[in-house]
């Protein structure tokens, strides 16, 4: 049996409302315009002030008018459920990639939005490193990925955007975000080929297949008339993604 | 897992932005730090690292923003498992929460006040026991500052808290710079209202600075200097409570260097000194 709301919800429910859409939603009884202002700018500011530190560049590219537009449409609309502040610029990205949104805007936006969140995402994410070689053969050994990492593929050559660069023609780039033994968040463009290999290396390294194998099942899938050269050529891409450190070592099993 | 170190003494809100000037030295006068588990807890990498490294050596006290005591949607119980479990790895033995709320079914990340009526006290109560059962403590509750008082009022806000910390039998946690701001907003006797709250059971204590409105209006901001007035509010209530409760220096906005922040925490130590060592009983 449904109990009805107790009347002090309504108020709670009629205030949010406002707060989160003041030029629509009307003002509680009893809650004087100047007061429910200083809420409404206290609240918006506030959001603000997460969304605003994460995505400096989408900031500049929209320009200031554009930017908050965006930012009051976001608290607005979309439904916000996360205790936790990091999340905010998440849900940020996401109301971007999957929202209706009257604010037009460019086609590469969304996509800027989530490289620049990954940085944030990167920086602070929650990992355990297994126990592994540094200096561990990739080839005979089972290769360690930097599990504090994003890799991205993006239509749209993000990493270049800014007030300067506003792509017209898609691009496709695949980027890695990843955090370093230093805890340095770094970025580093690869090329479609390398991002195949990672894709392959971040689903078989779990089931603890070396990289040897893991380059040999690759030539196999693309029907490679030489094995063996891709696996010299896949060395060496192991070896560079190593030198980069979003490949640890081999893993200690 | 860190066993427990109880908060005393005078602390400060620990921000990323003094990092870097606490890694060189704590000041003598910092017995404690402040985290809010919404802007730490479940992080990896550096801040998980420079957090550890400050609190296995000095204790620290959990402070939340988002659990929305008064507030609509069901309490998040995830939330407060993962505060638990955060306060064990830092060895946290004090957890206190705004008494506000801030989401309907939705987030609004930031502080509303409750309507003071009956059912919003009984509606409150259940929701601060649930969170004491799921963290396993008497957790402590803050009196909010706020800009507009809520329709439907059936008593003033020190009955609200009194009967609150009564019935959910939890502590009180005092913000004095709350009370300044809200008396000075609302036009009543700070020191008064200071009487009228369950003094006997306060577990904590915040001072803080405002900003103040070109109409007058007083904003809770954490951004700028404690003011005379609030500090002679601290040194009322410190007689009445005795110099034994930690108290908080909380400065969120425009940090100056640590070299300021710890003349306060420094100002904070000279009034509990002064204060009664003995805590007034309950009448």
């Amino acid at each position: 049996m449904n109990q009805p709301a107790p009347d002090f919800q309504d108020f709670q429910r009629a205030f949010a409302h406002h707060l989160r859409d003041p030029h629509h939603a009307p003002r509680p009884p009893g809650i004087p315009a100047r007061r429910a202002a200083i809420y409404g700018e206290l609240l918006f500011n506030n959001i603000c002030g997460f969304l605003d530190k994460c995505f400096p560049v989408s900031r500049a590219v929209l320009g200031e008018p554009r930017w908050r537009r965006l930012n009051r449409t976001f608290y607005r609309d979309w439904p916000l459920h996360t205790p936790w502040f990091r999340d905010i610029p998440r849900e940020f990205v996401r109301y971007l990639e999957t929202a209706e949104i009257a604010t037009p805007r460019p086609a590469w936006l969304s996509e800027l939005a989530r490289y620049e969140w990954a940085e944030l995402a990167v920086d602070i994410m929650e990992t355990a490193i297994p126990e592994h070689d540094p200096q561990g053969d990739l080839l005979r050994g089972v290769p360690l990925l930097n599990p504090a990492r994003l890799d991205l593929a993006c239509a749209w050559p993000v990493q270049r955007i800014g007030p300067d660069y506003r792509p017209r023609q898609a691009q496709a780039t695949h980027l890695v975000v990843y955090r370093d033994r230093s805890e340095c968040v770094r970025f580093s463009e690869i090329s479609p080929v390398t991002a195949s290999l990672l894709a392959r290396l971040e689903e078989k390294c779990r089931a603890s297949a070396s990289g040897e194998e893991i380059l040999l099942a690759l030539a196999d899938a693309l029907h490679h008339p030489a094995p063996q050269t891709l696996v010299d050529f896949g060395r060496a891409v192991l070896e560079d993604l190593r030198q980069q450190e979003i490949i640890l070592g081999s893993q200690t099993l | 897992m860190q066993a427990g170190r109880p908060p005393r003494g005078a602390g400060l809100g620990f921000r990323r932005e003094l990092i870097g000037e606490l890694q060189a030295g704590v000041p003598e006068c910092i017995s404690f730090f402040e985290v809010a588990p919404e802007n730490w807890a479940g992080m990896g990498g550096r801040s998980a690292r420079e957090l550890r490294a400050f609190s296995e050596r000095h204790p620290f006290v959990c402070h939340g923003l988002s659990l929305s005591l008064g507030g609509i949607a069901p309490l998040d119980t995830a939330l407060l498992r993962r505060i638990r479990q955060f306060m064990g790895e830092h060895g946290m033995t004090l957890y206190t929460e705004h008494l506000s709320w801030c989401a309907d079914d939705s987030q609004l990340y930031d502080l509303l006040p409750i309507p003071l009526s009956k059912k919003a006290l009984k509606w409150t109560v259940d929701r601060i026991s649930q969170a004491q059962d799921i963290l396993g403590l008497r957790i402590g509750i803050e009196n909010a500052s706020y800009y507009a008082a809520p329709p439907g009022a059936e008593m003033a806000e020190s009955e609200f808290i009194t009967r609150i910390v009564h019935d959910a039998d939890c502590l009180l946690h005092l913000d004095v710079n709350n009370i300044h701001v809200n008396s000075r907003n609302f036009g009543f006797d700070a020191v008064e209202f200071l009487d009228a709250l369950p003094l006997d059971r306060t577990c904590y204590v915040h001072v803080a600075g405002h900003w103040v409105e070109a109409d007058g209006l007083c904003i809770d901001t954490h951004g700028a200097d404690v003011i005379d007035p609030v500090w002679q509010l601290l040194t009322t209530a410190c007689e009445r409570i005795g110099g034994d409760v930690p108290i908080c220096l909380e400065r969120d906005f425009n940090i100056p260097d640590l070299q300021a922040l710890t003349a306060e925490v420094e100002q904070i130590v000279r009034i509990q000194a002064a204060a009664p060592n003995a805590r007034r009983k309950a009448a």
